[in-house]
């Protein structure tokens, strides 16, 4: 398909340019912020590509700051401001603004939500202008209805999402999230299906079309990296009737993505122990394709974790997935998912140095763990005051709840992250120095210090001849329950500067690479510099038997009490997925990690001799996708640190 | 009893019904040429040694007191980049058997079992016969046939689903290429035909040797409408022998 291939070689750039804008200085940051929003929206040049069914790309590249340098200096000594500032990783009421159009939603908005909808209804009409010029009738007649009406067949619907996620990210908010699209766009599809106005395949068709809307202007959303745009879908799980909602839509979507096979939209599947195993299947088939998707979630521990947690049942069984793996609440939640981050290794770390000498039991040494995990949490939640958000006008129309304010939900969730290096560094305290007492207090402490240079024989034991978190060894899986549930009960009962509660989690993002250099060398083996493990999985060195050892070790945590999410990585070579037999057999695995309670789980089909031609000969792997840690992203636009980390990880092979 | 075991591998895709688990037991009374897992050939316990990340820092040459590593020149403890290990490790079937019903469940509730492979397990009956004994899942074997006829049946009796290859049909050939004649192979193979065990035979087709025309209407004609599996050759069959000291001869001459 041309488009295709015209989106892939970023053709559509060459419409680009740059805009600046000045900001009064007497202008209130939502006047500056609504504004900003219509001079954008102004300024875009509509554009539409031959063969294009879902029509608005970006054209203006840059958005510019409301802030001078020093008006933000300002903002940020008075307020906790979280990463860019704006609001991110909510799950807006798409539903409700496609059913019924961005004219009765004006209704209910302020002032400042009316001015941006008549924005966007103002380029919409300057589209229908294009389109007419082009002689596209089609277009023309959709554009006639959505997005300021409600739509009223499937493709309509896809427009109105496509303009109304456009304008979000025209607004200045990111990641994005696309939410339970099944869920709200089915009813429209089934609709022109019943009424005979569309073909099953002509819908595959459009759904591609609309897929592909979503990579043509990722590039300028970028996160940490290339990629980490937080566009996420999530497909399948339970209704608000306890129903499954996985359809023929959630099916089409995985079937579009292996079309495509882009990176965005990155899917989420939810899943439960009734989902039946064809269901995992068809995600195996997916990641075969190599994306790093689907990521899985299991509505059994989630939805009771975030109920034991304080969400209404009714909100916790509509949870969406966020940029990453965080569980978050559409339309009401106003949560921060990923706001702070505990590092399991550095609290051993301090224990080590702080505690060990005067340890007389490791069980005396772990009550100093959990001292030193609550002191942590104490330094992480006390340092989260007086939070502030840029305000967004468009996105306070498209939720149901005051985002100002702090929605129905502000929960802060806070990332684990180096759960293995912890876990394995305990079992070395546990097991050479206070069971077998074969090392000293001193010389492992020395030995950590010095990056194993002294007492260099304690390496190769620490790092590969001792029992390692993955292998299914209760007594050494034990420490990592424990570390888990000191973590949620350091969070347990304590307020965040919003109303909310704390939630903690199992995720890493960057802080894999981030919190490992905090430190020095670990207990476990690992050297200095040496990076975690991404999220919740085995540490990169340890000699792990396989997968289904893995998947039991990883699957005896307390989730419930551990919600923030962060998936269970698993990486195997490509040559796993061979046949429909193979990919049956994966897909029994996965089942089996949501049967056995595991929470979250992201599997990886990885060619390692691909990664290492494309640091080699980047040209040639322009499409080799690799997942980064709740994300996937094109490997050679990938710094060469996250290129090294992915080759490093376990691999399994059949 | 005890037995030697060079690899056990999880969740295994290609060793039988369903996800499998295979212990591959150390010893094989046949030198194919072809041969991909050399570390199965030898009955000892060997030393495996990853040359190409050496950093000859020479620790694993200096003197230590480890039990284990007295058989060896080296310490198998000492290299800091976890490159030396030894191939074939020593269990008690009571204990294998302990460590493989930790996830039985996995296996039983998916349709898979408990593969046992090699080398040749059949150098190894009587420790496969008691682990058989104390597993409790689909057993299933994967065999040369080359083994006297009682133990043979002994081993077979007890499994679930055989996977027996015949490789060559010719019994010189089969001298040649894999260093021992057919005779006792195709005996037993005539057992197996007859024993009402699910079974199926499997050819590695290797060009020039096993994957020539006449090879495969020959066993075709000696295995009639047994399932027959043809396995393509795997490139990769000479990775392993620098490792355990070894040269693959396969291609020597011809390539």
């Amino acid at each position: 398909m041309s488009l295709y291939n015209y989106i892939l070689n970023k053709e559509h750039h060459k419409f680009r340019k740059n805009i600046s804008l000045e900001f009064d200085k007497n202008m209130s940051p939502i006047e500056r912020m609504t504004y900003r929003f219509e001079e954008l929206s102004k300024a875009e040049t509509p554009v539409i590509l031959p063969e294009e069914q879902i029509c608005f790309i970006r054209t203006i590249k840059n958005i510019p700051d409301i802030f001078s340098e020093e008006e933000w200096a300002e903002i940020k000594s008075k307020h906790f401001i979280h990463e860019l500032g704006y609001f991110s990783n909510l799950s807006p009421n798409y539903e409700d603004a496609i059913k019924v159009g961005l004219l009765a939603k004006r209704e209910a908005a302020d002032e400042y939500g009316k001015r941006v909808i008549d924005a966007i209804l103002a380029l919409t009409e300057r589209y229908k202008e294009e389109a007419k010029k082009q002689g596209r009738d089609d277009i023309v007649k959709v554009l006639d209805v959505v997005p300021a009406k409600g739509a009223t067949t499937f493709r309509e619907a896809l427009q109105s999402f496509r303009i109304i996620h456009y304008s979000l990210w025209l607004e200045g908010n990111y990641h994005n999230t696309v939410g339970r699209f099944d869920k709200y766009m089915y009813p429209y599809l089934k609709a022109d299906l019943d009424k005979g106005i569309i073909t099953e395949e002509e819908a595959q068709t459009l759904l591609d079309d609309f897929f592909l809307s979503f990579n043509k202007d990722s590039d300028l959303y970028v996160g940490v990296q290339q990629g980490d745009n937080g566009q996420s879908m999530v497909l399948g799980g339970l209704d608000e009737n306890g129903n499954e909602v996985f359809n023929l839509l959630s099916k089409m979507c995985l079937i579009s993505s292996n079309n495509l096979l882009m990176i965005d939209p990155k899917i989420n599947l939810r899943v439960s122990k009734n989902t039946p195993l064809e269901i995992y299947e068809l995600g195996s088939q997916l990641t075969k394709a190599g994306l790093g998707f689907p990521q899985y979630s299991n509505d059994d521990v989630v939805i009771d974790g975030l109920t034991k947690l304080g969400y209404e049942y009714k909100d916790a069984i509509d949870y969406a997935i966020a940029a990453c793996w965080e569980f978050i609440i559409p339309k009401v939640g106003a949560d921060v998912a990923n706001i702070g981050a505990l590092s399991f290794p550095k609290i051993v770390d301090i224990c080590l140095h702080k505690h060990l000498e005067n340890a007389e039991t490791f069980e005396a040494f772990m009550e100093k763990v959990k001292e030193e995990i609550n002191i942590e949490c104490d330094n992480i939640c006390n340092g989260i005051k007086d939070l502030w958000f840029i305000p967004s006008p468009f996105m306070n129309v498209l939720m149901d709840c005051n985002i100002y304010e702090g929605g129905k939900y502000n929960y802060f969730g806070i990332h684990g992250t180096g759960i293995a290096t912890a876990t394995d560094s305990l079992e070395v305290i546990k097991k050479y120095v206070f069971d077998e007492k074969t090392i000293s207090k001193k010389d492992l402490i020395e030995a950590v210090d010095s990056d194993f240079e002294k007492h260099e024989e304690i390496l190769p034991i620490v790092r590969y001849n001792t029992p390692k978190f993955g292998q299914n060894i209760d007594e050494v899986d034990a420490h990592a329950v424990k570390l888990l549930d000191l973590f949620s009960d350091a969070l347990e009962g304590r307020v965040n500067c919003r109303g909310g509660k704390f939630r903690a989690g199992t995720g890493s993002a960057m802080f894999y690479l981030w919190h490992a250099n905090d430190i020095g060398a670990s207990p476990d083996g690992r050297r200095k510099g040496e990076p975690f493990g991404t999220n919740f999985s085995a540490s990169l060195f340890a000699k792990i038997d396989g997968p289904v050892s893995v998947i039991k070790s990883f699957s005896k945590p307390h989730f419930s009490k551990a919600i923030n999410g962060g998936p269970l990585t698993l990486e195997f070579h490509n040559s796993m997925f061979t046949d429909e037999d193979c990919i049956q057999k994966v897909a029994m695995l996965v089942k089996a990690y949501v049967d056995m309670g595991g929470h979250q789980l992201q599997l990886n089909a990885v060619n390692m001799d691909k990664m290492v031609d494309a640091q080699l000969h980047p040209e040639n792997h322009r499409q080799l996708v690799v997942r980064i840690w709740g994300w996937s992203a094109y490997f050679v636009e990938l710094d060469k640190e996250y290129q090294d980390h992915v080759m490093r990880r376990q691999e399994y092979t059949i | 009893m005890t037995g030697i075991v060079f690899d056990i591998k999880e969740f295994s895709l290609h060793d039988g019904p369903g996800p499998r688990v295979t212990v591959f037991l150390k010893g094989c009374p046949l030198r194919c040429l072809w041969c991909h897992n050399p570390e199965g050939l030898s009955p000892e316990p060997q030393l495996m040694i990853k040359h190409t990340l050496c950093g000859h820092c020479g620790r694993c040459l200096e003197k230590c007191d480890h039990e284990e590593c007295k058989p060896f020149d080296r310490c198998i403890y000492a290299c800091p980049n976890g490159l030396i290990s030894i191939s074939g490790v020593e269990y008690t079937a009571e204990k294998l058997a302990k460590k493989l019903m930790q996830n039985a469940d996995f296996y039983i509730k998916n349709g898979g079992g408990l593969t046992v492979s090699g080398g040749e397990p059949l150098m190894q009956a009587d420790f496969v016969c008691e682990l058989f004994e104390k597993v409790k899942m689909h057993k299933a074997i994967q065999t040369s046939g080359f083994a006297d006829e009682d133990t043979f049946k002994k081993v077979i009796d007890l499994c679930d689903f055989v996977m027996m290859d015949i490789k060559i049909a010719d019994r010189e050939e089969h001298k040649k290429y894999t260093g021992v004649y057919n005779d006792i192979i195709l005996k037993n193979f005539e057992y197996l035909a007859k024993s009402g065990k699910e079974y199926i035979i499997r050819t590695p087709l290797i060009p020039n040797i096993t994957d020539t025309e006449e090879n495969l209407k020959k066993i075709q004609k000696i295995i009639k409408n047994s399932p027959w599996e043809k396995l393509p050759f795997n490139k990769m069959a000479g990775a392993k022998y620098p490792m355990v000291g070894l040269d693959f001869n396969l291609f020597k001459g011809d390539m």
